[in-house]
């Protein structure tokens, strides 16, 4: 029998490894020691270890036993507690010696096949630069337009009020997301979260802005809770693409949230909207979004339609007021005074 | 949206003049000087006004509201004997916080001698502002009410007690019948000022010509009454009812009829006047006042044409709430300058809704229809948002917004605002006033 190596190897919290230590085993002595002393073949950083803790063999399969060598605090496998095992089979080649986990892999592991990569090296999404580029330029083309369309009114204090609040908001989302790649995977992966945001900003702002226009085009008629659903929709592909690259989460976990997060953040919003509104009996939620007629292509409906649909605003105005507690009325009317 | 609104309510237009400590002591300063400059007129006639005073000094009281059970009063107003048996005229506006709410407020008079006892409302009349009330244990001569409007120029007088300063005679001028109001007034040039509510306003003979009502906060001298002819007639009603039955059913039913009046009053053909190939509404009915403002300066990138119209019909019906109007305006853009893009950007700006008045207390939340909608000769978005009167029962606040939607270089926002009205015939009118509509190239 020939000497066999193996690798022992730290983890972190993560599951990432931390270090790793190469172990030549001799031809007869097929085993190795994991303890805090210097006598150990493997020495551990660990008060809750003994100093000669736990000593592993390794078969000619590959397969593993563990012995304790006399510790307090045993050896965790399996997720079980073993105190003063002997020559126990540790099934997935993990254990955990005091509070350290440690992975063994012996030549006999089945390993993955390699990945064979889909993306081409010169494609824009493999550099998140590009993206992030491009959202930021279509955001700025957004302001741009928002701005000509007001002016020459209020031009610069436009300009400046987006461009702080969005570069502030902008920056504290992708710092948020950056940290958490830095926590989880160890890489602060800055250019990929802002391309994610920008792009993701660029993408839905478009689409909203195409969807108003559509409304608008096709004579439609007011859909109040469009922004909503558009940011809904737009807030679940950012946190999923967020949360793939900065945890170490599956890819049907991270979709869950994904669709979790923002259907109760948009329900909560839309809730607290309402509630608002019953709070201010001036407020008009509905608002009228008008561009050039020539770009109008359906004719609008006849007013006798549009009256005999309006009849129902009465069922609507009082169930409302109805709604409204009785003894709800200690309120603001100081102010109509 | 301020201007409109300061341009509506009577609250800031047409101080209504019961005495509420937290608003109407503000105003003294301002109001005194005017009372002063009336008292050196010429000293003949200020002999008269104190024949006129002693003799009717008696039969004015005043009359003060509680709230609870404090002895601090919450508003005062003035009131004074027309019927035998303790019979006295005054406002609505006067005791309607005790109508709305009998068990929170409690009424009192007190004489000019220091008399004072309880007070109970016979009957009222919300839409002349007038009310019919029992003073206990105080019966003097009653005043003789003159059905019949005093000519322009005729001396009057008007006695109250304003600011809670002790029993007051104004001397002024009748000016006759305010023409064109939608509310009956006899316009009186002399100062009423606020806790002269519900007083007399007299002839040189003594005899009551009309009810002081309401005077302009900010102008000089303008002041209204109610004619004696409507406080005749309620008279009449509260000694022909058997019971007292319930005020407050009362009020509601007045303030429907109001509405219905008032919609009645624009049944007729809806007159449009011609704005940059747009025919919109004017004056549509004599009753209301329509001004027309613009931007002179012709380097504007947008010129705008904003034509304003009002019925001032409102009812006041308790602290902070108003029934019963409707005002209109139009918002008229034309540009040579603009893009077809940033113009009408400038339109969507004026054609969304805020700013409507009202609070939680009184009304609900509004509910909105928003269409594009074929007009004569053009497309018009059309918004109709309409909210309840949580305790006036059928009564709706209705605010409207059309915009035309067929010109790049010209357009308009018409905004529409009824306030306390009934909702098919509401709805009736807002059909009407955007069927008028008309492009005309």
């Amino acid at each position: 029998m020939s000497a066999e190596t193996v690798l022992v190897e730290i983890l972190g919290g993560h599951g990432r490894v931390q270090t790793r230590e190469r172990i030549v085993l001799g031809s007869e002595q097929r085993a190795f020691t994991i303890g805090r002393s210097v006598e150990a073949d493997f020495t551990l950083d660990d008060a809750y270890a003994a100093p000669l803790h736990a000593r592993v063999e390794v078969l000619p399969d590959g397969k593993l036993l563990a012995s304790d060598l006399g510790s307090v605090n045993g050896i965790v496998f399996a997720g079980k507690t073993h105190k003063s095992a002997s020559a126990l089979a540790i099934p997935d080649s993990t254990l955990q010696i005091g509070r350290t986990h440690l992975r063994i892999r012996t030549a006999h592991e089945n390993l993955a096949p390699e990945k064979p990569d889909q993306m081409r090296p010169a494609s824009i999404l493999h550099d998140p630069a590009w993206i992030a580029g491009a959202g930021a330029l279509i955001g700025g083309m957004q302001l741009a337009y928002t701005s000509w369309l007001g002016a020459p009114r209020d031009l610069a204090t436009v300009i400046v009020t987006t461009l702080i609040s969005g570069v502030l908001a902008a920056g504290a989302w992708v710092a948020f997301w950056a940290l958490l790649s830095r926590v989880m995977q160890g890489e602060w992966r800055w250019l990929r979260h802002a391309a994610i945001f920008l792009g993701i900003a660029a993408v839905f702002v478009a689409i909203d802005g195409l969807l108003e226009l559509g409304w608008f085009v096709f004579s439609l008629p007011h859909w109040g809770t469009r922004a909503a659903w558009v940011g809904a929709v737009a807030f679940g592909c950012a946190l999923y693409l967020h949360l793939m690259h900065a945890s170490n989460l599956s890819t049907r976990r991270a979709a869950l949230i994904a669709l979790i997060v923002p259907a109760l953040s948009g329900g909560t919003g839309q809730w607290v909207q309402a509630r608002y509104q019953m709070r201010d009996v001036n407020h008009i939620a509905t608002s009228v979004r008008i561009y050039p007629p020539s770009l109008r292509l359906r004719p609008a409906g006849t007013a006798e339609d549009y009256f005999r649909g309006t009849a129902a605003l009465r069922d609507a105005a009082d169930k409302t007021r109805k709604s409204l507690r009785a003894d709800d009325d200690d309120d603001e009317s100081a102010d109509d005074e | 949206m301020t201007a409109i609104q300061k341009h509506f309510f009577p609250a800031l237009v047409v101080a209504a003049l019961l005495l509420l400590p937290t608003r109407a002591l503000p105003q003294a300063p301002s109001a005194s000087p005017p009372a002063q400059q009336n008292q050196p007129v010429a000293p003949a006639t200020s002999e008269n006004a104190r024949d006129v005073l002693t003799r009717v000094r008696p039969a004015v009281i005043q009359i003060k509201g509680f709230f609870g059970g404090n002895t601090a009063q919450a508003f005062h107003g003035t009131g004074f004997a027309v019927a035998e048996g303790g019979v006295f005229m005054t406002n609505y506006h006067v005791v309607a916080q005790q109508v709305q709410f009998p068990d929170k407020y409690r009424l009192e008079y007190r004489t000019t001698d220091g008399k004072t006892g309880l007070v109970a409302v016979l009957a009222v009349d919300a839409r002349h502002d007038l009310a019919v009330v029992r003073a206990m244990d105080y019966a003097p001569a009653p005043l003789k009410l003159v059905p019949v409007t005093p000519v322009k120029g005729e001396r009057a007088y008007s006695i109250g007690f304003p600011l809670d300063v002790g029993l007051t005679i104004t001397e002024g001028v009748s000016n006759g019948r305010v023409e064109d109001s939608f509310d009956p007034r006899i316009h009186y040039s002399g100062a009423i000022n606020g806790g002269m509510s519900g007083g007399p306003a007299l002839n040189a003979a003594g005899d009551v010509i009309g009810v002081n009502v309401s005077g302009y906060r900010f102008e000089q001298l303008v002041s209204f009454l109610v004619p004696a002819e409507h406080a005749q007639t309620l008279l009449v009603r509260a000694s022909q009812a058997k019971s007292r039955g319930n005020i407050r059913n009362d009020v509601t039913a007045q303030l429907r009829a109001h509405a219905t009046e008032l919609l009645g009053g624009l049944k007729g053909e809806i007159l449009t006047q011609p704005t940059a190939g747009y025919r919109l509404p004017a004056k549509i009915a004599p009753f209301i006042d329509c001004n027309a403002a613009g931007d002179p300066s012709p380097q504007q990138p947008v010129q705008m044409v904003r034509i304003s119209c009002a019925a001032k019909a409102g009812l006041y019906v308790q602290q902070g709430l108003y029934s019963g109007d409707l005002k209109y305006s139009h918002f008229v853009l034309t540009t040579d300058k603009l893009d077809a893009w940033r113009f009408a950007n400038r339109l969507s700006e004026l054609a969304s809704a805020t700013g409507a008045y009202g609070s939680r207390r009184h009304v609900g939340p509004f509910s909105c229809e928003n269409r594009n909608v074929r007009l004569k000769g053009f497309d018009a978005s059309v918004m109709v948002c309409v909210r309840g009167y949580r305790k006036l029962e059928g009564l709706y606040d209705f605010t409207v917004r059309v915009s035309s939607l067929n010109g790049s270089k010209r357009g308009f926002a018409s905004h529409l605002d009824m306030y306390g009205l009934e909702f098919d015939a509401g709805m009736a009118f807002i059909k009407r006033y955007a069927e008028a509509m008309e492009f005309t190239p």
